[in-house]
């Protein structure tokens, strides 16, 4: 099966250690796949690749099996992101936001009303359908920025961080709305510092060090944490000799 | 709907709910119009400081003497106004961190950056017809005269003149993307303000071949700006306008 996103060789230098440095990563369908890695790894970096934000200087990027270069405007349609801040403009309600981010999506307009409906509901933000969202918490932001990335419907969806500010509530309600999709063939691309987070829903965690993956953790690893920096402190080294 | 009228659908809704673009209007249109006829009032009344403030403009009279007023505070308030304007349109989505969102979407980014020239047009030409329409109605009120064919021509130019102005405005909203937030646009309207400013005081000649300075000339005296030269109003948008738009499509979150 044709994988829904596939990295290969990705190169983006920022400077002698920031930025991506040949890297490759794969994301099937319906599968969970973590980033982990330390502030300035190159997670973020990957991310804005994979969508178009940055253009390698060297490597591929594939979106189902076409070159990103050659990938037809519509098929964004089916990808779904938040990375860095959620996409809310302060002036508009909470409803507003979503239904901009909808038609953005090309989502035909009479479906607009139900699919922001829903996709509120799946990340408990209904109650505040009406506010502005200059007037909402950071963490209620942060459930509207994922409820745009999500509602509707795509078959990859890549998530930078996106437990940032979640209360345990919104952290449960997005790990259900990822394992949900992620059953029906959605590929999930996602970055955490939360390993216990991570090891709930990843169906594999690929460790970031330096811009490259240094190797991988299984979710299941009882002290996962310890396993992190296992891997870290070897990556370094070995890059010290 | 197409890519382009889902953007201006986009644009239209966030202009309309946008607190600075109704301020906006609002100074200029009520701004310039209340600035207009209060000067000509003081002037009529043989307020002596007004009548030396209006230099060029002192030995005219009625309708002449508002419209004049008018052309002179738009060329230089609304610009600034449209530049304002067109510089947290395209700024704000690097200061709100919302331009994240405007990448991997169905809609090009450049179709985008066209949604917001289209939505900025329509937001000048609401301006100006609404200032001049103000403009009327203070000399109406102020009594200036019969509405004959000279005060209707001075009401058109007037008109013109707010829809050029923001026109020339829109190199602000490619400063403002370069610059990736609003004070780079607002530091280009500068810039285009004391280009158009500086030149005519120092040559009306030279002022009338420059694009930014152009409008207002010729709304002030038509004779003095032939249509060739005020053509020429035409590169500006263009030319920024194209760039603007290239400028979307080659953007790269790399800052």
């Amino acid at each position: 099966m044709t994988d829904l996103l596939r990295v290969t060789g990705a190169v983006r230098e920022f400077g002698p250690d920031a930025g991506l440095f040949g890297l490759d990563l794969t994301v099937a369908p319906g599968e969970i796949h973590a980033l982990a890695g330390l502030n300035g790894a190159g997670k973020t970096t990957l991310m804005r690749a994979v969508l178009g934000m940055l253009r390698p200087t060297s490597g591929t990027v594939h979106l189902g099996g076409i070159a990103l270069n050659d990938l037809p405007a519509e098929a964004w349609g089916r990808v779904g992101h938040l990375v860095d801040h959620p996409f809310a403009y302060p002036e508009l309600s909470t409803r507003q936001n979503l239904e901009l981010a909808a038609r953005l999506r090309r989502v035909a307009a009479d479906q607009v009303a139900q699919i922001v409906t829903t996709g509120m509901a799946d990340l408990g933000i209904t109650r505040y359908a009406a506010i502005r969202a200059a007037r909402l918490s950071q963490g209620n932001r942060q459930r509207l920025g994922l409820t745009a990335a999500l509602q509707h419907r795509p078959r990859l969806v890549v998530l930078d961080e996106p437990t940032n500010a979640l209360d345990p509530a919104g952290v449960i309600a997005l790990r259900e709305v990822l394992l949900a999709r992620a059953a029906t063939g959605t590929g999930v691309l996602v970055s955490s510092h939360h390993l216990d987070e991570v090891a709930r829903i990843a169906h594999r965690i690929s460790v970031l060090n330096h811009g490259q993956i240094v190797g991988a953790l299984d979710p299941a690893t009882p002290d996962l944490e310890r396993a992190f920096f296992h891997l870290l402190h070897a990556d370094d080294e070995e890059r010290g000799r | 709907m197409t890519g382009l009228q889902t953007s201006v659908h986009v644009e239209l809704t966030k202009a309309w709910r946008s607190r600075v673009l109704r301020t906006t209007t609002l100074l200029v249109v009520v701004g310039i119009a209340a600035i207009g006829g209060a000067m000509v009032a003081a002037a009529d009344g043989g307020n002596a400081q007004i009548v030396a403030k209006l230099g060029p403009l002192a030995d005219r009279t009625g309708w002449a003497l508002l419209t004049g007023v008018t052309a002179q505070i738009t060329a230089a308030g609304a610009l600034l106004a449209f530049g304002v304007g067109l510089s947290w349109t395209y700024g704000r989505e690097f200061a709100d961190h919302t331009v994240t969102g405007l990448f991997a979407l169905p809609v090009p980014r450049s179709t985008i950056a066209v949604a917001k020239l289209v939505v900025h047009l329509v937001w000048v030409l609401v301006v100006a017809l609404a200032l001049t329409a103000l403009v009327l109605v203070a000399g109406l009120a102020l009594r200036l005269g019969p509405l004959d064919a000279d005060v209707v021509a001075q009401l058109a130019r007037q008109l013109a003149l707010g829809t050029l102005t923001g026109l020339v405005a829109v190199p602000a909203a490619w400063a403002a993307t370069l610059g990736r937030g609003l004070l780079a646009g607002i530091g280009a309207t500068l810039a285009i303000l004391v280009v158009a400013q500086v030149t005519a005081i120092a040559s009306l000649e030279v002022a009338a071949w420059l694009p930014v300075a152009a409008p207002a000339l010729w709304a002030l005296d038509p004779g003095a700006v032939h249509a060739g030269q005020l053509a020429t109003v035409l590169v500006v948008p263009l030319g920024f306008g194209a760039l603007t738009v290239l400028a979307w499509r080659r953007l790269q979150l790399d800052r």
